[in-house]
């Protein structure tokens, strides 16, 4: 059936977890472009016919040019389908960088296609460029302050010596309890490296 | 942005009307605006850079107490303070970043709105497009056949830009008037039910509305109304 694989496509991107990416799938994509294609010959035919048989593209009729409009149609379904299968795809990889900043891991990047990570890479530039325009990093703050220190435990071990805001260098060893400024604080938050201890 | 709250002249409500036109209450609007507006709104480029001064100036009082060995609690309200704005200022922009990340394309076709955006928004909308564009069109458009290669549109017979994805418009916000307003249209019901009730709504001041954008969208423009 015609526009099946293109449904597949998409139904399996918006089965998954919201904002959260599974691996492109270049198989079925590929399919469905292949099916594009095919469709296309078979339009192409069909007008050809028409012509053929002297009749007007503009207002003929007759069972070809059903047959071509239902290829069409077809084309034209599968062509938004791709589109957005993409395009929803592209919008939860513009998010990562909100959510997870301008590297992304090796899990994540493991599920994007090749012009994909090219567009996060872009994308990513562009963001930085704005954020030097209007001298504002938008990536740090982003819930409300309530307190500007946090009290955070570290979950990884990211080594001695970094470099606060306040020039002053701190030790993160693994498990350590600090009380540090919200805004160092929140890109390791983010990294996974540590967490936030509430109440 | 007029601020004539009271014509009683009590003193509270002199002292909310100066709070209320304050350079951080100011963005505090603009921020629960933009943030409740399905669309990108007006870009409020002279209090944005008001409030940059003024976080400037903090910053530079907050350093100058802490290191000047002032007592650190007065210190670390100052720097709340600034922490607050900065919040905000942040957010404010970010929610505009997003919204344009979100419907660029609309965005940049519709002169409207392209001419709400700042300049640096303006830079970073193109770019951002002319990304997007890039790899949709390598990932997908550039295998598909020739009528079909259109961003925005589903193919080369569609006579208008089928393609590009917008804000609904006709979502339900919650907002708050600062003055009796009156002759608004509600926008539902089918259009020849509409004719024929045509009904005008008015809102109190200071009373909530739940209400669908679109009808109260001239109103969040011109300022008379608040969205929360």
């Amino acid at each position: 059936m015609y526009g099946r694989t293109a449904c597949q496509l998409v139904k399996e991107f918006a089965s998954g977890d919201k904002g959260q990416l599974v691996s492109f799938n270049s198989d079925l994509f590929q399919q469905v472009v292949a099916e594009c294609s095919q469709h296309h010959l078979e339009l192409q035919s069909l007008i050809r016919k028409i012509q053929e048989e002297g009749l007007d593209i503009q207002t003929a009729r007759n069972a070809d040019h059903y047959g071509a409009l239902i290829h069409h149609l077809a084309l034209v379904r599968n062509k938004r389908c791709l589109m957005a299968y993409v395009f929803n795809r592209a919008e939860i990889i513009r998010n990562l960088l909100w959510k997870i900043g301008h590297v992304l891991p090796q899990e994540i990047e493991e599920k994007l296609c090749h012009t994909e990570e090219e567009h996060f890479k872009k994308h990513s530039t562009a963001l930085k460029s704005y954020m030097s325009k209007v001298m504002v990093d938008l990536t740090v703050d982003m819930v409300p302050p309530k307190d500007p220190y946090i009290k955070v435990r570290v979950l990884d071990d990211i080594g001695d010596g970094i470099l606060l805001s306040d020039d002053k260098t701190a030790n993160f060893a693994c498990h350590s309890m600090h009380l540090l400024k919200r805004t160092d604080a929140e890109q390791f938050i983010s990294r996974g490296q540590m967490e936030e201890l509430t109440g | 942005m007029a601020s004539s709250s009271g014509a009683e002249g009590e003193s509270l409500d002199d002292y909310d009307s100066l709070i209320a036109t304050t350079d951080v209450e100011l963005l505090k609007r603009a921020w629960r605006n933009e943030k409740a507006a399905p669309e990108i709104l007006r870009f409020e480029s002279h209090l944005i850079s008001r409030v940059k001064e003024q976080i400037q100036l903090m910053e530079e009082t907050v350093e100058e107490k802490s290191s000047g060995g002032n007592d650190p609690l007065s210190v670390s309200l100052y720097q709340m303070d600034l922490d607050r704005t900065l919040f905000l200022l942040r957010s404010y922009l970010r929610i505009r970043i997003q919204k344009i990340e979100k419907y660029m394309f609309h965005i940049l076709k519709t002169e409207e709105l392209w001419n709400r955006l700042s300049k640096d928004e303006k830079d970073f909308a193109r770019t951002c497009s002319s990304d997007l564009n890039q790899h949709l069109e390598e990932t997908v458009l550039s295998k598909l056949p020739e009528n079909y290669q259109s961003v925005l549109k589903q193919s080369i017979i569609s006579e208008e830009d089928d393609m590009v994805p917008e804000p609904q418009l006709d979502t339900f916000v919650l907002c708050r008037s600062k003055e009796y307003l009156t002759g608004i249209q509600l926008e539902d019901g089918p259009a020849d039910d509409r004719q024929f009730s045509s009904k005008l709504f008015e809102m109190e001041r200071g009373v909530l509305h739940f209400i669908c954008y679109k009808s109260i969208k001239a109103l969040v423009e011109s300022g008379k109304l608040d969205l929360l």
